[in-house]
Order: structure tokens, then sequence, then C-alpha cells
């Protein structure tokens, strides 16, 4: 093999297949970075068996070949040197591979591209064209739901089901529930109801930040594995396995109290309140209040400490029916207030029933967090 | 000779006082007040109105109904006890540091240290029950020995609304002649077995030889001699201003290998200490386990588990998984103390998840203070059924 490639990209292509790379494995060759000649290309691939991602990069091919570099060696290598050609070579029948840019030459230990895993490419199944700017957006706002500790794994993943032409994705750990809706510009052939491991969600995310073309979306009949074709790089990931709870009947239908306040304003009060509720129960209180008596409505954020303090906040809110009151995990309610916008309804029945935050004027989503149990009455 | 220092004060159908308060129109009615309406319900506390229709603390909701089928049934509303309960406490603990808390609305104190500041027990037990009246709005009955177990059977025979002081060296003639049920911490089992033996009143167990006693009970029949006459040592326990933890233990006569047994000791520690907990309305970060295996072998280990700890059921899943891994480290040896505490306190809190019900929780802190004040016989969980038992 001898290729010869620009350092910017060959950086640029590490940085995108290194996220994928198995942070230890008992199978060595997970740890390296696949580099192999394809259509006048080098193609860089890694993979950790869950999830494998792959980009292109341009190349002046010399002599087709390919070969597996450890990954954190050659990606710290490559981010070192100057921004000039790469010469990237490897003798017939020799471990060693050669690079040399700029006057810098080193040798580093391969393994053989033959025993790397081989990534699958997709077909046969269904099909689905995405947005990229849509598809992020709804990623950013569920992925945080998802659970992070493995007991009942199908919480590890995101929900992604078709109903026609409205993809929706939802996530919940068992304390709370995300889900977001985006348009399809056309109907699939086939529905699509499957789970993705939340990581290879968030790896995907980062991937079409900065794209503007369409993603592809390729599920597999036995809906075992997902494919995202994009245009420099691709991942692929294995489906969890399990049935997504039916999260309908989650999302409350009916509110006896409806705040609707600025994010902004919300998320500072939050932030502020969290620091007095953080070192022990992470109790948040949230108190509404209607309008009356020229006063307007107001939403009250407090927490308390024993032996710190304690600490309130108020903030004008648009409330409408009777007063209401309800506690949140701090995290649970910064998270949520850190993926919105603009301004946020929160509609609560009662202190123990689950609270549903809304976007004001998006309904594509709705975010639901069951509150803590806390003896509302006690009064220090 | 000591004098009477010990308090045992207990609010007069609590629950059902409360509801009294915000609802007075019901007054002079069988008010019950239980734990779950549904299938599950137990009652948790009735009018003195009720109890003559044979409504009892701890039956379940649909035998009371068969008896009392005119009665007023509420469900519980912890929210609305707790800041009267906490108020309770408070009051308790200006007399004294040496408060032990024995449920949300009963609590036992020593005044020894306190006497000549505020005068004697009857004095300050005069002093408490008119501050519950005027500050809260209801009534408690207090009980004054020399010991928590007869100051608890002073304050059953003085309700509702009463003051009985027992004095020193008349704790045996105050028992005699009450009947044997009145006596605290005995079984069913116990209980029926004294019965066959032809016990109807204190005085008759207190008349059985203590070897009979023990032939019959074992090792426990010398305390049960002892209760009988009315001595009883365990002091009040104190609780600084502020616990940095708190715990059971308990030590074994004979060292015990019976997981089942473990178990329900654990479990009945774990609701004891959520009983205190929500005295003071506080939930633990970290519950720690302690186990000791002859001779003097101590184990020590903990949990933090991220989610607060606020029920007796929070309190016995942790300890458990502690517990399990600990005896099984070990070869599951016979066992001579086991412990339970709970430290890292905050506001109490839970995390409800997903499509939990909050009657769920309410049930169990109802349970938890039935167990607590009726004893862990009162209310159990399927795993401590035994052979032979049956609904007390």
């Amino acid at each position: 093999m001898k290729v010869q490639v620009l350092q910017e990209n060959l950086q640029r292509g590490l940085g995108i297949v290194g996220r994928a790379v198995a942070a230890r494995s008992t199978l060595p060759i997970t740890g390296n970075v696949l580099l192999q000649t394809e259509d006048g290309r080098l193609k860089l691939a890694a993979t950790d068996l869950d999830i494998s991602i792959t980009s292109w990069i341009g190349a002046r091919v010399d002599e087709e070949g390919g070969t597996t570099v450890p990954a954190r060696l050659i990606t710290d290598f490559v981010g070192s040197l100057p921004p000039a050609p790469v010469d990237i070579q490897l003798a017939e029948r020799s471990r060693e591979v050669h690079l040399e840019c700029a006057r810098n030459e080193s040798t580093i230990n391969s393994m053989d591209a033959e025993d790397f895993p081989r990534i699958q490419a997709i077909s046969g199944g269904p099909t689905l064209q995405l947005d990229p700017k849509a598809l992020k957006h709804a990623i950013d706002r569920v992925d945080f739901a998802a659970a992070s500790d493995d007991s009942r794994p199908a919480l590890t993943g995101v929900h992604i089901k078709t109903d026609d032409s409205r993809l929706t994705l939802a996530a919940a750990d068992g304390f709370r529930l995300a889900v977001s809706d985006l348009e399809l510009a056309n109907a699939p052939e086939e529905q699509i109801e499957i789970i993705i491991p939340a990581r290879a969600v968030r790896e995907l995310s980062r991937l079409i930040a900065d794209t503007q073309d369409p993603v592809e979306m390729r599920v597999n009949a036995q809906r075992t594995q997902v494919q995202f074709v994009m245009v420099e790089s691709e991942l692929v990931a294995q489906l969890i396995q399990g049935v997504f709870p039916n999260y309908n009947q989650l999302i409350p239908a009916e509110w006896n109290t409806r705040a609707t306040v600025s994010v902004d304003e919300f998320k500072r009060l939050t932030r502020i309140a969290a620091i007095f509720a953080r070192d022990g129960s992470g109790i948040i209180r949230l108190e509404m209040a209607p309008a009356e008596e020229g006063e307007a409505g107001r939403l009250k954020v407090s927490a308390r400490a024993d032996e710190i303090g304690d600490n309130e906040g108020v903030v004008d809110a648009q409330v409408e029916g009777q007063s209401g009151k309800i506690a949140f995990n701090s995290r649970y309610l910064s998270d949520v207030l850190n993926a919105l916008h603009g301004e946020v309804t929160l509609e609560v029945t009662n202190p123990y029933s689950q609270g549903a935050f809304r976007p004001v004027g998006d309904s594509t989503y709705v975010h639901v967090i069951m509150p803590m149990y806390v003896d509302w009455g006690g009064e220090r | 000779m000591p004098s009477p220092t010990v308090l045992h004060v207990d609010l007069d159908a609590f629950f059902v006082s409360m509801e009294l308060l915000r609802r007075p129109e019901l007054r002079g009615q069988a008010v019950i007040v239980c734990g779950g309406l549904g299938q599950r319900g137990v009652v948790n506390t009735c009018s003195y109105e009720a109890r003559r229709f044979g409504v009892r603390s701890a039956m379940p909701v649909s035998e009371a109904r068969r008896r009392c089928p005119g009665g007023v049934y509420l469900p519980s509303d912890f929210q609305y006890y707790a800041p009267a309960s906490k108020a309770f406490h408070a009051i308790l603990r200006e007399y004294t540091p040496a408060v032990e808390p024995a449920g949300t609305d009963e609590a036992y104190l020593d005044v020894a240290g306190s006497e000549r500041l505020f005068g004697g027990a009857p004095g300050i037990a005069a002093t408490i029950r008119r501050r519950i009246r005027d500050e809260i709005g209801i009534t408690a009955s207090i009980g004054v020995s020399t010991n928590k177990l007869v100051a608890k059977v002073a304050s059953d025979a003085g309700k509702p609304d009463g003051l009985v002081v027992v004095e020193a060296g008349e704790e045996a003639s105050f028992l005699a002649p009450r009947a044997l049920r009145e006596l605290p911490m005995i079984g069913p089992r116990t209980a029926a077995a004294l019965e066959q033996l032809g016990v109807r009143t204190i005085g008759d167990l207190a008349a059985i030889p203590v070897s009979a006693l023990e032939s019959r009970f074992g090792s426990h029949g010398l305390e049960l001699h002892r209760r009988a006459l009315g001595q009883y040592l365990a002091p009040v326990l104190h609780e600084r201003a502020r616990a940095r933890s708190m715990s059971r233990e308990t030590t074994f006569d004979t060292d015990v290998a019976d997981g089942q047994r473990l178990r329900g000791i654990l479990r009945s520690q774990a609701d004891h200490v959520a009983a205190q907990m929500a005295a003071e309305s506080l939930a633990a970060r970290t519950v720690t386990l302690k186990l000791r295996f002859p001779p003097f072998e101590t184990l020590i280990r903990s949990a933090t588990p991220g989610q607060l700890l606020m029920l007796g059921s929070d309190l016995y899943g942790a300890a458990l998984a502690l517990f399990e891994r600990a005896w099984d480290a070990n070869g599951r040896r016979p066992v001579r103390l086991l412990g339970l505490g709970a430290t890292g306190f905050v506001e109490a809190g839970r995390q409800l998840r997903l499509g939990e019900d909050v009657r769920g929780i309410q049930l169990e802190r109802t349970l938890g203070d039935l167990r607590v004040r009726f004893g862990s016989s009162a209310i159990r969980h399927g795993h401590q059924l035994g052979d032979g038992d049956h609904y007390p």
C-alpha cells in the first residue's frame, strides 16, 4: 500500500472514526484504526463491535492495500504534524507502516487489515431519507433522557418509530421521558420500530452537525442493525433487542395548573437553587400561582439544604388554572431546560403525578418528569 | 428508690384528631383513617367511637367496613400530619435532649436532668399536655414511671386525654390487675401460649415461677417474668441535637443461622429507622449494615445507592444486598448481632418512578408507622410469616 493524503484530512478523518475505537477490549485489533484504499480514496474505520464508524478522505493512491494501526498512537502523531502531505507506505509482507511528513518519519507496528472485524453494509430492509438539521435537533432533545445504567437494556437506547410520514424519537430512564417528532419528506415503504443505543445516536448527532446533505437511514430485514449513510462517513450500530415501554399513556392529557415562563429565567433560577440542593437531596420545589388583584402570575423556585441554608427565586409567569406545586430532582429539571429555548409551559395535575414540559409554539416535543415525593406541609 | 422520670407521650388517635381539626363536623362520629382504601388497605387510626364497633388499628379496611359500615373512612394524609408531628417532637425536645421518638405520634422522654429546671416529672407531663392542646389543637396521654415499659402501659391506661403517674416501687401492683394484652412487646404467639396456661392478667404472669416460664419459653422466660413485674432496663435512647446517624441493633441470645429470620429482623430494623427518620422529615443517603459473628468478629458495610432512602423498604432493599453479600462471603455462618443504620441525612424526599402510584408510598408509610407502634407482628410482609402465624 502506498498513498498520500493531506495532514488536515487525515486528522479530521481520524477524529471522526476515533469515537468508535474500543476503550478496552479483549479483541486487541478493535483498538486499531483501519486504513484502506477504496475507489481512489483512503477509507478509515473503527469499531468496538457495538458501533462502527467509517470515513473517507481524498488521497493519491499509488498502490492499493490496507492495514490497521493503534488508534491512539496514530491520532496523537498525526495531530502533532504540520499541515502538509503525509505519505503512508506498507511494504509487501511487512508489518511496519511507514509514515512521512515534512521531514518527520516514523514507523508504526501494524496488524493485518484482514483481521479487522468486517463492517457489513446494510441493504434489503427499509430506508429513510432524513434532514440532518431536523434529525440532530430531535436527537439532542431526547438522548439525555435515556438510562445510563443497564438494568433495563431497552431504556439505554432511543426508541425510533415511524407512523406514515412522521418519525418519533423517544427516550426514558424510568423517571423521565422525552419524545420528539419530525416530519419525513416521504413515508417509508414499510414501518420501522427500533431501539438504537443512546451512544450511537449521540455519535450520529456529532457526525451530522455540519452537514446539509440528507442522511440515509437503513435498517436490515432482521432489525438487528442500523446504518446511517452520510456523504463522507457512515455509522453502523447494533440495535437493542427488547420492548420499549408504551410511553403514550405516561404523557398526561390533562392539567390543573399550567405555567408559561421564559426558559432562560427558569434556567437561571434552577441553576441557583441547584447550588443549595446539590449537596444532599437534589430537591427543587416549584410553586405556581395565577395572577390576582393586579399581581402578575408567578413561578417560585426554591431549595433548601440542612445546615447550609435555603434559596428562593421568583419569576413572572403566565399561570392558568389553579395554584400548583411540584418538586423535581435538580438534575432532571436542568437537563430539560438546557434542551429548550424561548418559552416553555409546565403542566401539572398534582404534586405526585408527572409534570409535562412543552416548548411554546412547538407541538413536536414533550418532556415528562416524575416528581419527587416530599413532605410539602413541613415548614421549618 | 429511683423517682419516676420516664415519660411516654402518645397523641390520642393522632391521624383522626388531625382530620377532626379540619373537619369538625365529623366530631362524635366513627372516623377511620386508613392507609389505602382499596383491597390492601389497612386501618391506621380510628376514633374512640369507631372502637366501640370493634374497629382496631392494623385491621384490614374490608374487615372494618363489615364491623362498622356507617363509619367515615378517610385516606391518611401524611403531608398534612407531618408538620404537626414535627411540632409535637419539637415541644418534647424543649424539656430534655433525651427524647426517643417511637413513631410519628409517640415518644419516650427521660427528664431526670431537667426536673430542677422545669419541675418534677408529673409537672413537666402536665405542661407538655397543655402545650400540645394549645399549640397543635389535639390531645395527648402521658404515662410517667421509672421505665419505658410501665410508662407505656400507664399512658394507654390514661387514654384518652389523661395523665397517669406510677410511683417507684408501685410498678408491679399497677400492672397486676391489667389484662395480659396490655403488656407491650408480647407477640401473639406468646400471648396465645400464655392464655393456654390460664394467664389472664399481668399479675397471673408475674405469679408463674421463672423456672416454669423458662421451661416453656426458654431464655425469653426470665424476660417475661421481669416485664410482668414492671422491670425493664432499656434506657431512653438519647438523641443528639441533630442525629448524624440512626440505627437499630439486635444481639441474639443464641447465634442465628436462619436466613429468613435474619432478613425479617433486618426488615423490622429498617422500619424502625424509617419511622425515626419520618418523625424528623428526613431521608438518608447511606445505609450501613453491621454483622457480628461469634466471638466478636464485626463487619460493617455501607452503600450509597444514589437515590434517597426514605421508606423502610428503601433501607431494607439496600441493606439486604449488603447483608447477602457479606453473609455469603462468610459462609452463611451463625450471626450474633445484626444491625442497620442510616446516615447522610437530607430532607425527606423520594424520586417517583414513571407510572408509580404515590398511594403505594403512602401505604408503606402507614404500614411502617403501624409496625413501629404495634410491634413488628402487627403487620408483616409475606416473607416474614412462618408456620403457625395468624393474623393477630
